[in-house]
This record gives structure tokens, C-alpha cells and sequence, in this order.
């Protein structure tokens, strides 16, 4: 089963574990067949498509669910919707084969609504053409382990800016790189982009509003895969 | 804008998830469809405050009303609360962020004295008056209540009204008075005096102490007609008739104690010497099984749990335990819920009972000895023996079980260090059980937890008028216990004895530690139950800038005739009884269960109350 849920602005700062553990509890009320692993400590079988950093909204996150009986999507969904908090309800259910392969393996892109506020958002928003507009942009990605400057120019495949309703807010839309060794994090993006704009970074609110495969060149919603 | 302004703090601290709300089964309701809007205060953090049972009991029962509604708030860490107050965020509930000063009533539970200067912290944090004097009906009529409720005079300057006993029926009828007088639009203060006409209600502001020259109470007296020379505890008869939650809220965070909890029976009859709650509890009353497996069934489909734990004083003497056990074994075990079993004793019938409960998952077995020796035990009227607790790791052992938990108190009256002694010797014949267990039968890795607390007298029991050991003497004790303690497949911890030592002032403190209290929390003390915030020079500091002599709380005996700041209070138990049993102490004479044989502690005297078990 694959889920399709919003993480609401007020769970934004939910972990992975946490949101994990409510998932569970909220599988284990829904009574829907789910299934378990063998072994000494059976487990429910269950991935999210990609984890979301606490502090940042989703709106259509995906959880893969193994079932081990016969259900249908609107049961699903409903079972689903009963027991999930109002800030983790689900959209969409769609029910595919064991066989395919995990849903997480086709993730290519996600994309960020990034809502700025104060500071010197009008100076970031007027400079976006001009920072896309350079062959290679260079920036310090960190990990765990080490730090290594790379260009992150090819994993933004789109980025527009839009100014909002009250001044010095704006809502920047970006569809950036997901697959491993190219992951390319919004706020490592807000921090080059500044940086070319030479202004501080204003207060963002990020909130992951997609997350994407590709056929032939072309993004598609993860759970249409 | 508040609910912006809290977002923004949010991003700021360490576990937002303690300040967002919104989880599974919290009940959101409308503030404009209701008469009284009642905040419910654990003095503590999120994930302590949401694992105490009777809170939940009570948010379930005020939220069941039509005509009232129930929010959470907890004691903000001090990353945030330091936060709070630079940015101009007064307190705030979970539910709906509303601030805690409009609501109508704001009820505090009362768990350990070391959450009272939390109680400030929330006071002020939501800009409602320390003093009850000041307050005015721009702010929440504030209600405490809980087991330190039986000693209310510390706080008797911060509180409006205290609620003493079961507040099941005793919460409603606090938000009916409330409620009136709001409509009525009568003055706070004929307010507080109609709470003070509720049975079980304290009003601190309607009565006046007086004290000795020697320091002690002189007189303790209402300062109005009307308002009762004593106050008599609430007691629930039935434990089937009373509400129970059937939904509870399920947390995101992890927190203390996650798990189905259910409460199987309420009161102990072991008449343990030193232990409160086994007094002031009384009598005991037991669930129904059917009742139990009806809430296990709901509570399971509701929350998604994966855990049950049947909780009391004393489980283990919960009379239908092994049927109940196994019942719910066989019911839950498709859904892969376990059962655990806390407060089990050893004397109780449990070997069935833990076959049963191993199959699921094998978790540690707690056993609470409290005393190193037979003569010190007896004292105490903690009726277990050394062949208890050896026959049972035996079968413990055997059963598959390695690891295993011994609890101690030290600074216990008539304790010498032989008594010391026999803690090292107990822990070294459990090790001894264990290694004497076929290779091919005992599981893997034996640990021994063993921990020793520093025993805080306590208003209400046989030892109210026992001095507490001075923090020298803990710290000597201390000393011997860790050289003796040095034994192989043995961990040993113990507790702090400055922090036991203000606990002993504040659970028999009288009106003028209260200064004291506020002076602390003035001086930055907040969450002194944490280790990485407790500061006891702090708290010298309180006494010594207030004028309070610790000591004279802590460390005195007090004589049979002495007033004792808690006696209006009527705890079921009488003060003939406690002394009786007080002299039965010193003299190492037991006194056996009270069902097996009625010990006249006083209960009989309310109608009804030893017959609903």
C-alpha cells in the first residue's frame, strides 16, 4: 500500500522516529491486513519513500506499506483517515504489487515551496534570474562524515520566485535533485542563493509539496510511478 | 499572532514535540460552547506529565462534560521557558495555544514536593499572580490537588483551593461551583468560600496558624463561620462506577511511561510504615475483571498500543490476577499487545502469573525490599522475608529471567550499619541463586540492579513524627554501602541526600516554608527533581535570606502532642492509629494485612468504605 499523507505545518518538527511510531499505532488501529516480518521480533513491514527533517512541512509524503490480505484503496484510505491525527491525514491510497520495486528506489526530484519573510527578501527574489543564469554554482555540502564543495547548478532542474501578498514576504518554488550522492537540500540552496545575492537569510518556512520520479525525461508524481 | 509567535519558538528549541499538540485522540473543542474552560497543569515536562495516570483521568472526566472543556499544559524546560519570556510568550495550552490566564480554572497536580518551585515557574510564565491574594477574576481560580495535597501548607500562599483525595467526583464539583459563581457574577472571594463548603476542598486564604515560641504550631483555626475545622478526604466507593478513560491521547515523542495503562485496583492494605500513599489511598477498592478487559479492549482499538500495564499499589494482590492475566494474554496476543506487571509483590501467588506474561516478552523483575535485615523490615511492616525474595529469583532464574531489580531505602528509623550490611548480603545470595541455576536453563547476562534511596518521613504514616537522618549521616551511610557494594554482577546507584533532604522540609513543612519556596524559585531554582538542574546552594541560600531553618522540618522529632501543620486534614487513617503503630514500629512488631483482620486505622468510620473489594 502506498500512503499519500501531509505532514501539517504544526507536526513540521516530528522526527523520523516519531512519525514512524505514530504510523505504526495508527496501522495497528486501523485494523487493515498489514503484514509482519518473521523472525524473533516481527516487525510491520514499512518504509517511508524519503524522510523529511523535522522542522520542515510535507504536503503528499509517501509511506509503503507491505499488506498481507484483501482490501481496496477507499478502504484503505478511510481505515487510514480515521485514525490519523487531523495534522497527518491522508490523500490518496494506491494499492501495487510486491513485486514492484520499492517506491523509494524511482525518487528523482522533490519539490520545495520555500516562503520567505523579512530580511532582504526583495533583494533574493530580483537576483534568482541572474543565479540561475551561471554554469556552475559552487557550495559546501556537509554530511556526516566530511565536507566537500560541489556544484549544485545541475541538480536545480527548476526555480521561480514570486513575491507574496504582504511586502517582504516572497514564495520561492524549486524542483531540485533526489537520488543519492545528488540530493540537493533546500536550505544548502537558500544558502547559495544568498550568498550570489549577498543578503542574509530571511526567516524560511519550507514545506516539500512533491516528490517526484521521471519517465522519459518528464517528472511524475512518485505514487503514479 | 500568539499561536505565530509560538511557531517561531518552535524552530528555536530543543524538543518542539513537548510544545505542539495535535496529537492522536486530544480533544479539541470549541471555547465559545462552553461555560468553564479548565487548564490542567503537570508541573513537570511533557513526557513526564503525560505518563501519570490520574491527569488523564481527570482530562477525560472534565472533557466528557458538555458544558466545560479540559487542555494540557506543562512546566516549560528552561530552554524554552527562557525563551518565553525574551520573546513576551505568556504560557500557552497544547490544545489550542490559548494563553493559561483566560481560562476559567487552572487545576495543578501534586505529585513530589520537588515539582513545587515548577509550579511558580508556570504561575508566572502565564503572568497570573504568585499569591492567591492578588489575584482577581481576570485570572484562573487555581486548584491542586494529588498526593502532597495532604501536606498543602507550603504552597498555601500560591494555591486558591486544594482538592484531598479521589477527584473524580471532587473536580466536577469544583468546576459546578465555579460555574455558578461566574454566572451569578458573585466576588472571588464568596467563590472561594463556597469551594471551602465542598467536602474534601481546602481554602487556604479562610484559615490562620499560629505558632509556639519553640517554632511549633500553636493553633490552627478557621477565620470564618461556615468554613470546617476539618477537612475530610474525597473518597470514590466504587471503583466500576467511577469514570474511567476509554480513549486516551497517544503522544508523538517517546515518553516515560508509553503503554496502555489501567489502574486494576486503588489502596493497599499492607500498612507498610513508611509509605504514604498506602495511607492515604485507603481503603482499597479493586476493579472488575470484566470492567478491566472491557477498558483493555476499547483502550487497545483506540490508541494502537502495543503494551498494557495493570497498575495499583500493590498488583500483585489484585485478587483475580492470574485469571485476569491470562485472559488477557489469550485476547491480545493476535494483536501482539504484551502485558506487563508492575508493583508485583513477592509474597504474592506470581509464579503462574509470570508464565503467563513471559511468553509475550520478558522484561526485568522489580523487587522492593526496602530494608537489608528481618529486624528492620519489621519495623517498617514490609512483610517480606529473605526466603521470599530468594524462592522467587530462584524461580525467576529457572524461568528464564537474568535480570532483576532490588529496591532499598536507607536513614530508616532504628537503622544501624548492620542493617546496611544486609543490603550487600541480600544482593550477593540473589548473584549466588543465579550462578547456582543450570547452565542450560538460566538465560544469558545476569544484572543486578540494585538502588538505595534516602528515606524522607512522610505526613500520614507511622513515621510522621521520626527525625530524617542528617545529610552527614546519609553521606556516611552513603560511603559504607558503595565499599560493600562492590560485588561482582552488581550495579548500585543512589539518590542525592540533598535532594531527600528538601523533600523531607516540604512533605512536613507548615505556612512559613512557603517563603522559603518562593525565594528559591526567585533565585533560579526550577526542575530540582533533575539532576543537571537541581542547585542546593541555591536552596541554602532560600533559607538563609527567609529566615527558615531547614533542620527544624527535616531533622526534628516531633513529640506525641505536637500539632501537626497537617492535622485538620481527615485522611481516613486516624492520628491514634498512626501513633499506635508508630510505637509498634520502634518495638520491630508487625502488623499484619488489614483483610486479614480488621486493624482499626479508622476507615470504618465512613459508611461503605472497607466493603468495595
Amino acid at each position: 500500500m502506498l500512503l499519500q499523507f501531509q505532514k501539517g505545518d504544526i507536526v513540521r518538527h516530528l522526527g523520523l522516529l516519531d512519525l514512524q511510531r505514530t504510523m505504526q499505532r495508527a496501522l495497528r488501529r486501523s485494523n487493515l491486513p498489514v503484514a509482519y516480518s518473521k523472525g524473533f521480533n516481527p516487525h510491520m513491514v514499512m518504509s517511508f519513500a524519503s524522510a523529511l527533517s523535522s522542522g520542515i512541512a510535507g504536503d503528499a509524503e509517501l509511506l509503503d506499506v507491505s499488506l498481507c490480505g484483501e482490501t481496496t484503496e477507499e478502504e484503505c484510505l478511510a481505515a487510514m483517515n480515521r485514525v490519523l491525527p487531523p495534522a497527518l491525514q491522508a490523500s490518496r491510497v494506491r494499492l501495487v504489487d510486491d513485486r514492484f520495486p520499492k517506491v523509494s528506489a524511482s525518487l528523482r526530484t522533490a519539490r520545495y515551496r520555500i516562503t520567505l519573510r523579512g530580511g532582504e527578501t526583495k533583494r533574493i527574489v530580483d537576483d534568482v534570474p541572474a543565479f540561475l543564469a551561471q554554469e556552475e554554482i559552487m557550495a559546501l555540502r556537509k554530511t556526516k562524515k566530511n565536507e566537500t564543495m560541489v556544484n549544485i547548478r545541475p541538480m536545480i532542474h527548476e526555480l521561480t520566485a514570486q513575491a507574496g501578498e504582504q511586502e517582504d514576504t516572497a514564495v520561492l518554488t524549486a524542483r531540485v535533485s533526489f537520488v543519492e550522492q545528488a540530493t540537493l537540500k533546500p536550505d544548502l540552496l537558500m544558502d547559495a542563493l544568498c550568498t550570489h545575492a549577498q543578503a542574509g537569510l530571511p526567516r524560511c518556512e519550507i514545506r516539500r509539496t512533491q516528490l517526484l520520479g521521471d519517465v522519459g525525461g518528464q517528472p511524475v508524481a512518485l505514487i503514479d510511478m | 499572532m500568539l499561536k505565530e509567535k509560538i511557531d517561531g519558538l518552535l524552530d528555536r528549541v530543543q524538543k518542539p514535540a513537548r510544545y505542539m499538540g495535535g496529537e492522536m485522540n486530544a480533544v479539541l473543542k470549541d471555547p465559545n460552547s462552553v461555560a468553564i474552560r479548565y487548564a490542567f497543569a503537570f508541573p513537570d515536562v511533557y513526557e513526564v506529565g503525560m505518563s501519570h495516570l490520574g491527569s488523564r483521568i481527570l482530562y477525560d472526566i472534565i472533557n466528557k462534560r458538555e458544558d466545560a472543556l479540559c487542555e494540557r499544559v506543562f512546566t516549560p524546560w528552561v530552554d524554552m521557558a527562557d525563551l518565553m519570556r525574551e520573546e513576551n510568550v505568556p504560557l500557552f495550552s497544547l490544545e489550542t495555544r490559548s494563553p493559561i490566564r483566560s481560562f476559567d480554572m487552572l487545576g495543578i497536580t501534586l505529585q513530589y514536593e520537588m515539582s513545587y518551585t515548577n509550579i511558580l515557574e508556570i504561575l508566572d510564565l502565564s503572568g497570573i499572580p504568585l499569591h492567591s491574594e492578588d489575584r482577581t477574576w481576570d485570572d484562573p481560580i487555581v486548584i491542586a490537588g494529588g498526593p502532597c495535597a495532604f501536606n498543602p501548607e507550603p504552597l498555601h500562599r500560591f494555591i486558591d483551593a486544594f482538592s484531598i483525595g479521589d477527584g473524580e467526583i471532587s473536580t466536577l464539583e469544583t468546576i459546578d461551583v465555579v460555574k455558578a459563581c461566574k454566572a451569578e457574577g458573585v466576588s472571588r472571594q464568596e467563590c472561594l468560600r463556597r469551594l471551602s463548603r465542598l467536602r474534601g476542598v481546602y481554602v487556604p486564604s479562610l484559615y490562620e496558624a499560629s505558632y509556639n515560641e519553640d517554632g511549633t504550631l500553636k493553633a490552627f483555626e478557621p477565620t470564618e463561620e461556615g468554613v470546617p475545622r476539618t477537612v475530610v478526604k474525597n473518597m470514590i466507593a466504587d471503583l466500576d462506577k467511577a469514570e474511567y478513560p476509554e480513549s486516551v491521547i497517544v503522544p508523538f515523542m517517546e515518553i516515560v511511561h508509553d503503554r496502555i495503562n489501567i489502574e486494576v485496583l486503588r489502596g493497599c492494605t499492607r500498612g507498610c510504615r513508611f509509605c504514604q500513599a498506602g495511607m492515604i489511598y485507603r481503603p482499597v477498592r479493586e476493579r472488575s475483571m470484566e470492567r478491566i478487559l472491557d477498558l483493555a479492549k476499547k483502550l487497545v482499538d483506540e490508541t494502537g498500543y502495543e503494551e498494557i500495564t495493570l497498575s495499583s499499589l500493590s498488583t500483585g494482590d489484585y485478587t483475580c490476577l492470574p485469571q485476569l492475566a491470562h485472559e488477557l494474554m489469550e485476547r491480545f496476543a493476535e494483536k501482539r499487545v504484551a502485558l506487563s506487571l508492575p508493583s508485583l509483590r513477592l509474597d504474592s501467588n506470581l509464579k503462574q502469573t509470570l508464565e503467563e506474561t513471559q511468553k509475550v516478552r520478558k522484561s526485568s523483575l522489580t523487587y522492593a525490599m526496602e530494608a537489608g535485615t528481618q529486624r528492620l523490615r519489621d519495623v517498617i511492616n514490609k512483610g517480606i522475608t529473605e526466603e521470599n525474595l530468594i524462592s522467587s529469583v530462584s524461580d525467576a532464574f529457572a524461568g528464564g529471567w537474568s535480570s532483576v531489580k532490588l529496591y532499598f531505602m536507607f536513614g530508616l528509623p532504628t537503622e544501624t550499619f548492620e542493617d546496611l550490611d544486609g543490603i550487600a548480603d541480600l544482593a550477593n545470595k540473589v548473584v549466588r541463586k543465579y550462578f547456582e541455576t543450570p547452565k542450560h536453563i538460566r538465560a544469558k547476562g545476569l544484572r543486578v540492579n540494585c538502588s538505595a534511596s534516602c528515606f524522607v518521613p512522610k505526613p500520614f504514616t507511622p513515621f510522621q513524627w521520626e527525625p530524617q537522618d542528617t545529610i552527614e549521616q546519609f553521606e556516611e551511610k552513603q560511603k559504607h554501602l558503595c565499599h560493600i557494594m562492590h560485588i561482582k554482577g552488581v550495579e548500585f546507584n543512589w539518590h542525592e541526600p540533598q535532594v531527600s533532604f528538601l523533600e523531607a522540609v516540604f512533605a512536613r513543612g507548615d505556612r512559613r516554608t512557603a517563603d522559603a519556596l518562593e525565594a528559591a524559585w526567585r533565585l533560579g531554582c526550577r526542575f530540582d527533581g533533575w539532576t543537571d538542574q537541581f542547585k542546593f546552594d541555591k536552596w541554602m541560600e532560600a533559607f538563609e535570606q527567609t529566615g527558615v531553618n531547614p533542620e527544624f522540618y527535616a531533622n526534628r522529632r516531633r513529640e506525641k502532642d505536637e500539632l501537626l501543620p497537617w492535622a485538620f486534614i481527615d485522611a481516613g487513617v486516624t492520628q491514634q492509629y498512626l501513633w499506635r503503630e508508630h510505637e509498634r514500629a520502634l518495638q520491630a512488631q508487625t502488623t499484619p494485612d488489614c483483610r486479614k483482620g480488621c486493624q482499626g486505622c479508622g476507615l470504618k468510620r465512613f459508611e461503605g468504605a472497607c466493603e468495595g473489594r
